[in-house]
């Protein structure tokens, strides 16, 4: 995992995880950027249907 | 009772820009997978391009939105296909595709269009095509004046990616 170092004027800012984009081609951050896409529509896919199950608990007991 | 929400297919932002460019539609990239192309670490979930507006540019880029089953995002869910006039005028065409969410601007901050911003642009190589896309410095310079909130949380990665590419 990569160190986290505070810039002096972005104190929010994860440098390192930036010089890891950085050292990416073009083709591997498009990658990364569909992968996590993919990822957070899954998850808010799973979420959805995790609360629908929920409900219906909740409305059948 | 059963779920009524559907899977998502997944979007697939990469082959919607090659969809783009393999169209031959003269576009320019911009936003967020402007920055993430050049080394930004954020994560876009559209596509953002400002179209060159001649009658043959916009016929191209027609038939590519109807290819890829375009039709614009609504609140009330209402299908509307694109069509000519909204891609002439100088609005923002925002469209849901088979591909993912695609955002056809006819200019961007400070009214610039598509000739005002080719300057500022930097042509890459993405299988086998060239793109054009907003250079990062102005990319930051917009996202200043910009009033999103989006804009405003992501604009001191783009100032940091923007520094250590300076600095190379």
């Amino acid at each position: 995992m990569s160190e986290k170092k505070k810039p002096k004027d972005l104190s929010d800012v994860d440098r390192g995880l930036v010089a890891m984009f950085l050292n990416m081609s073009i083709e591997e951050r498009l990658r990364a950027n569909d992968n996590a896409v993919r990822t957070i529509l899954e998850l808010r896919y799973a979420y959805k249907k995790q609360k629908t199950i929920r409900t219906g608990f909740k409305r059948s007991a | 009772m059963p779920t009524k929400s559907k899977k998502p297919s997944g979007p697939d932002l990469s082959a919607l820009l090659e969809g783009l460019v393999e169209a031959d539609i003269q576009f320019i990239l911009v936003g967020g997978l402007a920055a993430v192309i050049q080394g930004a670490p954020i994560t876009t979930m559209d596509v953002d391009i400002v179209h060159r507006q001649s009658p043959e540019n916009i016929s191209k880029l027609l038939g590519f939105l109807k290819s890829i089953g375009a039709f614009y995002r609504r609140l009330d869910h209402k299908v509307i296909e694109p069509n000519r006039e909204d891609l002439e005028g100088k609005g923002h065409a925002l469209f849901a595709t088979r591909l993912g969410p695609l955002d056809v601007l006819a200019a961007i901050e400070e009214g610039k269009a598509y000739e005002d911003l080719l300057a500022h642009t930097i042509e890459i190589e993405f299988r086998g095509h060239r793109i054009r896309v907003l250079n990062l410095k102005s990319l930051v310079k917009y996202k200043k004046t910009s009033k999103d909130s989006k804009d405003k949380r992501r604009l001191p990665v783009l100032q940091e990616t923007l520094r250590q590419l300076d600095e190379t």
